[in-house]
């Protein structure tokens, strides 16, 4: 018996788990406006890092459609541990904490406003159904001496419909660049403009098993 | 005299955009790096909808696919690190709107069909890469053709930033391409804009 469904419930999860293993992960494409407590740039300790943001392409795996729903992005409570100087003049920033939130609005009123946090943002970006709460397991930015820059992380998922329908058990990472105010148009209040994306790294890899070798595993 | 100021005004609300509205191509892509200097960089990608901002040009996308497409950028130095970014000059950037054949990466062909609505040369490019998988690349974009360049007044066909992040991950890259740019080509200030003026300035600014 426990032969028998052991190996049952093992190719059921990987069917479950299963997103693509080759090519693009499944991925949510975004762009939004951040700001730091104290300004950025410099990002000092102790600072923490708001971001709102608005999806513009998801994947079909997702099931958003844009014609009558947004996706709104609320990132918060980052905490800047400071600036790494690196070679050529550019720094490294690593932050700890943190959460990001998406929802679903079929109100689509998302809306920056100026001189954040305002009547509007965040709270046009957190309304709506919660589709996906992670935890940052880890966030680092690196800042030219430009002024532009890239930054990535990775979540862990902690709550928000996603979770059930799409990837249990996953690894989402969160990358992207931001520019400054010389290099974009940012509303009044902002220090970076945000484009990147949202992707579902695989939780368990899919490999082709014969029955006979999945049988095998377990003898 | 009546009927122009009256035109002028029909033609100021056809084109008006809110001014607070910002204006951007974002792009989402994948790209060919040269190995060397003097090799091309070359990249696909695809523009989508930025709502609630807005594209400098009205884009159609319910009807038509918008494709953004680099060839030809020139690798001049650098070796990519942040102590020796990658220079890059000269390349072509094509914006293509397309209804009939959807892209798709196992056929390149597929990006660069379709009417030449804009067409650029990036001037300069800078690449640099922070770890073996994470980077950045900014440069310049000046505008020189394609059918929709005289909706750009000559004065903002220059100059426009171009930034990209940059993701060498194995899991987003598509086969046949090293690298995945998410990024955006953008005016630094919206190219059409509204203005607040009284009636008599606008009389005013007929006689």
């Amino acid at each position: 018996m426990m032969r028998k469904s052991i190996p049952f419930m093992a190719m059921a999860l990987v069917i479950a788990f299963a997103i693509p293993a080759f090519g693009q992960a499944s991925a949510i494409d975004y762009f939004g406006y951040a700001w730091e407590t104290g300004g950025f740039p410099p990002s000092d300790p102790g600072d923490v890092m708001i971001f709102t943001g608005v999806g513009d392409y998801a994947d079909p795996i997702f099931g958003i459609d844009f014609g009558t729903e947004e996706a709104t992005f609320y990132m918060y409570d980052l905490v800047s541990t400071g600036e790494v100087p690196l070679e050529g003049g550019s720094v490294m920033i690593n932050y700890t904490g943190g959460y990001l939130e998406i929802y679903r609005d079929a109100a689509m009123n998302a809306d920056w406003g100026i001189a954040p946090p305002n009547l509007t943002s965040p709270s046009t970006f957190m309304d709506g159904t919660l589709f996906f709460k992670g935890s940052f397991n880890s966030m680092t930015l690196y800042l030219n001496p430009g002024g532009d820059g890239v930054y990535e992380g990775t979540l862990d998922g902690i709550g928000g419909t996603m979770i059930d329908d799409v990837c249990t058990g996953c690894v989402y990472t969160w990358g992207g660049n931001f520019t400054p105010p010389s290099g974009a148009q940012i509303p009044d209040g902002y220090d970076i403009q945000i484009d990147g994306v949202f992707e579902i790294e695989e939780a368990v890899s899919t490999e082709d098993y014969s029955w006979g070798s999945v049988k095998a595993l377990f003898n | 005299m009546r009927t122009r100021i009256t035109l002028l005004l029909l033609a100021l609300l056809l084109i008006a955009v809110p001014a607070s509205a910002q204006q951007l191509f974002d792009f989402l892509g994948q790209t060919v790096v040269p190995a060397a200097a003097g090799g091309m960089l070359n990249m696909d990608s695809l523009i989508r909808d930025p709502a609630p901002a807005t594209t400098p040009l009205p884009l159609d996308f319910a009807n038509f696919e918008y494709t953004l497409v680099v060839t030809n950028l020139e690798l001049i130095s650098g070796d990519g690190t942040t102590a020796s970014p990658q220079n890059y000059a000269n390349g072509t950037l094509t914006i293509y709107e397309d209804n009939s054949t959807a892209a798709d990466y196992a056929n390149p062909a597929t990006f660069s069909d379709g009417e030449a609505i804009l067409i650029g040369t990036i001037t300069t490019l800078n690449r640099t890469m922070f770890t073996l998988t994470l980077g950045s690349a900014a440069g310049w974009v000046d505008w020189v053709g394609g059918t929709h360049l005289d909706d750009i007044a000559p004065v903002d066909q220059i100059g426009w930033p171009f930034l990209t992040g940059i993701s060498a991950r194995s899991t987003v890259i598509e086969p046949g391409y090293s690298e995945q740019w998410d990024g955006k080509v953008e005016p630094e200030e919206p190219i059409v804009d509204t203005e607040d003026m009284s009636w008599g300035s606008v009389k005013a600014l007929m006689r």
